[in-house]
């Protein structure tokens, strides 16, 4: 109990009726590192993020973020608390600008949201750092472009660009290689990993993509109809049978065998 | 820095360079009553004198687009800026006619403090219609505000108001103050009419180009992502509507000194439907277009009712399906895309004659 996990689940649980999606995870995340989480499709790794995020309120179980519950806390509260969310599905504003959509998330917690009759020219502020956020992801010559003109690729670093202009201290990114072209994740990746290290920031990653786990993160929590399988480092991760197993399948007929045998 | 500065320095100039239309609108519509006096050959000095004519006609139905501009531009900014789909939009304007009128009438108030109390209505009807904004969306929003308006739409018809609102039949027999009387003062009422509607016009743009207004616009588009930037859109969707209904409270108390009767109708849903088209018509979410729709609406209306008398409802239903066809985006809408929806308007038009003549055969 002597360190301090920046992001902390307790006895987590989410049902949907009969169905449990989440069932006890608890996990401790350390604060500057990259910690991913994988299983198989239904494993109940978004329900997971969702619930850690606020989207969705858990059944039983709390989250903590340095220390103090936030298990109950207003969805747009989640922002100002220093998580940011990325979403497997983009989640953008379609009919806007490169530039309106990133200066929407670094206006989201300034204190001039409600300065309904200053022309938002008086805030070069936000469009300062909106154009440095759209450089670093990679959409500076992008910057008035609307959002739904993008390719995929692009959306997939806006949706990058909105996380990172609100400076969080935890990035929750469910799948930030979803659908993009396989010569572009190795750009997405370095860009993650250079985040990561140089701005001091946790990242929790949701990813299907194995290489881009195995090399990008430090710790590993493998998910399984909802439980947590196993923990550890990626070489540690690589080297468990159970985790190959429940990869090819075979832990799933153990179980339906032992159940019904 | 400089380069972001920059439009701010020379604010004058640049105010004048990026509203020349407007600019010009408006130095069109000040000088319109005088030539109109100089068409008809009546003397200027009559016409000052607001004897009839020509001129005070045409002053009169400028009036009657004044209103329902400014009326147009506040459901432009609830639903074309924010997304709210409102279907109780004409209680704003009813509630604004109908308090000028009764305390114009019963209680014999002065202008000033009825502009003080119609503002305070305003911000009730916000409060009130906020009740249900963070609990239900979309369609559901749309259904409540409606069962609220017609509330109030079947209150203001009951027998039990007679006295105050006069029933079915209508509000009659206010005397709006002699300086602002609609008839004497006419020229007058004009430009009070032409100011505020550009005074609401340019609050508007200041408004939707405001942090504020983004957020806004951005609810409009995802208020999912929205929320989880950290907005609680609850509040913004609330300032929205609170400037939206007091600008329509306004409107409505402005049609309450304007017109000798005031009709429950304009309470109706009808009305909401109206405010509706025009900035159809306009373009949705243009400010712009809530104006130009509006003197669509207004002047449609009126000629062909003149021309063609019972029939012109079914010609202005034939315009509107005109209108949506080929003007998708509405008047100003397509105007910023410069007529690329044309085209497609009649190949559309032509493909949906196609399947009827393949059914005849």
């Amino acid at each position: 109990m002597e360190e301090n996990f920046i992001l902390e689940t307790k006895n987590l649980r989410k049902e949907f009726g009969a169905l449990i999606a989440v069932d006890d995870v608890s996990i401790q995340v350390r604060p500057n590192t990259t910690h991913s989480i994988i299983g198989p499709n239904g494993a109940g790794k978004t329900t997971f993020f969702n619930l850690l995020s606020g989207n969705l309120q858990p059944t039983t179980g709390n989250v903590f973020f340095k220390g103090s519950e936030i298990t109950h806390q207003p969805l747009h509260r989640t922002a100002h608390l220093g998580i940011g969310r990325s979403f497997q599905i983009t989640n953008l504003f379609p009919n806007l600008t490169v530039m309106e959509n990133i200066r929407l998330a670094c206006q989201a917690l300034g204190h001039d949201n409600f300065r309904i009759l200053r022309s938002h020219k008086h805030f070069p502020q936000y469009e300062q750092r909106a154009r440095e956020v759209a450089e670093l992801v990679g959409l500076g010559d992008e910057i008035s472009t609307l959002a739904r003109a993008l390719p995929h690729g692009g959306q997939r670093k806006l949706e990058l660009g909105i996380i990172l202009a609100a400076d969080p201290e935890v990035l929750l990114l469910d799948e930030p290689t979803a659908g993009m072209a396989a010569e572009q994740v190795p750009e997405l990746i370095q860009l993650i990993r250079d985040i990561q290290t140089s701005g001091q920031k946790t990242v929790m990653l949701v990813e299907h993509n194995m290489n881009v786990v195995m090399s990008i993160s430090d710790t590993i929590t493998v998910m399984h109809l909802g439980q947590i399988l196993a923990e550890g480092t990626p070489a540690e991760i690589a080297a468990n049978e159970v985790v190959q197993s429940a990869y090819l399948g075979q832990l799933y007929g153990d179980m339906q065998t032992s159940q019904t045998g | 820095m400089t380069t972001i500065t920059s439009p701010q320095t020379n604010g004058l100039g640049q105010f004048f360079k990026n509203n020349r239309g407007v600019l010009f609108s408006i130095a069109g519509l000040i000088f319109l009553p005088f030539a109109l006096t100089l068409l008809d050959g009546q003397s200027i000095g009559s016409m000052l004198a607001n004897e009839s004519g020509l001129s005070k006609f045409y002053q009169g139905l400028a009036i009657e687009i004044f209103i329902l501009a400014i009326y147009a531009l506040s459901y432009d900014l609830l639903f074309g800026i924010t997304g709210l789909l409102s279907f109780g939009h004409a209680m704003f304007f009813g509630v604004g006619a109908y308090l000028t009128g009764i305390m114009l009438k019963s209680f014999s108030w002065g202008l000033l403090p009825i502009i003080g109390l119609v503002a305070v209505a305003g911000l009730v009807m916000a409060l009130i219609f906020s009740i249900v904004l963070p609990r239900v969306k979309g369609i559901t929003f749309a259904l409540v505000t409606l069962g609220i308006a017609q509330v109030f739409y079947i209150v203001i018809q009951s027998r039990e108001m007679a006295d105050l609102a006069g029933a079915e039949i209508g509000l009659q027999g206010v005397t709006p103050p002699a300086y602002l009387n609609p008839v004497e003062q006419r020229l007058r009422f004009y430009y009070v009419g032409l100011v505020v509607l550009f005074g609401v016009y340019f609050l508007y743009k200041r408004f939707v180009d405001s942090p504020t207004g983004h957020v806004c616009v951005a609810i409009r588009e995802n208020e999912d992502r929205a929320t989880m930037l950290g907005f609680n859109t609850f509040y913004f969707k609330l300032v929205a509507l609170t400037i939206s209904s007091i600008t329509a409270a306004f409107a409505g108390a402005m049609h309450g000194l304007f017109h000798p009767i005031i009709r429950p109708g304009i309470a109706s849903s009808h009305y909401t439907i109206a405010a509706l088209l025009m900035i159809l018509m306009g373009g949705i979410g243009t400010l712009d277009g809530a104006i130009i729709g509006a003197a669509t609406f207004k002047l449609l209306s009126f000629y062909l009712e003149k021309w063609f008398g019972g029939t012109s409802q079914v010609i202005i239903g034939v315009v509107y399906i005109m209108l949506v066809l080929f003007l998708p985006y509405g008047i100003v809408g397509t105007w910023k895309l410069r007529g690329v929806r044309l085209r497609d308007g009649w190949r559309d038009f032509l493909q949906r004659l196609k399947p009827s003549q393949t059914n005849n055969d």
